[in-house]
């Protein structure tokens, strides 16, 4: 079942969604336009372990991690 | 005599180390256990063998394809290193928030896979640490 992975103060937080769900997609779907207008990066990672970063929500992906936008320590 | 010894001792220490730190948390639930089983999901085979073996992975760049070591921690653990695996420099950045440390390794791994030239934009530049660069390895 395609998993949003979203790094938070608690390690992080897992959503999943059904993508033959019409309106679970349109949620998860949003999901995704609203992290990535806040300034997180979206990645999906292929099965070879190549990560992949995204700007389009991918219903069919597998697992799409999405972390802070980077800032200088 | 001693001092030349000493690299490997401090390996064999730190790879001990390194097994016993996932070992504990692996077994829980916590924030740091959930980051550091999330960073092992996404890292590859050898990185995450590099990781348990000598508490770093390396990385190449999308961009310049230059390879990067990332050391466990959260901050001024990213360093450029040459084609000998000598430490050049460090560049130091971060995921916004307060995250766990696995999480931190796995956002920088990503960036530098895939936006290298965006994240060493927003990068500050560091000297590496003389224990660093000798192969004695600190934990953050």
């Amino acid at each position: 079942m395609p998993t949003q992975i979203v790094m938070d103060h608690t390690g992080d937080s897992r959503t999943y969604f059904d993508a033959r769900d019409v309106q679970a997609r349109a949620n998860a779907e949003a999901r995704f336009k609203k992290l990535v207008a806040r300034g997180f990066t979206a990645a999906v990672r292929t099965k070879a372990g190549e990560v992949t970063r995204v700007s389009a929500f991918d219903p069919n992906a597998e697992e799409t991690l999405f972390f802070p936008r980077l800032v200088g320590g | 005599m001693l001092s030349l010894r000493r690299p490997a001792i401090t390996g064999r220490l730190l790879a001990q180390s390194v097994r016993r730190f996932y070992e504990r948390f692996s077994a829980e639930n916590t924030r740091d256990a959930r980051g550091l089983r999330l960073l092992r999901e996404w890292l590859t085979p050898a990185q995450w063998q590099q990781f348990e073996a000598l508490g770093y992975f390396e990385v190449v760049g999308c961009d310049t394809g230059k390879r990067y070591r990332i050391y466990r921690g959260r901050m001024t653990n990213v360093y450029e290193i040459d084609d000998l695996g000598c430490l050049r420099e460090g560049w130091c950045f971060v995921p916004f928030g307060f995250l766990t440390a696995g999480d931190v390794m796995l956002a920088q791994k990503i960036a530098l896979e895939t936006s290298e030239s965006a994240a060493l934009a927003v990068a500050n530049r560091f000297l590496p640490r003389r224990q660093r660069a000798q192969g004695d390895v600190s934990w953050n």
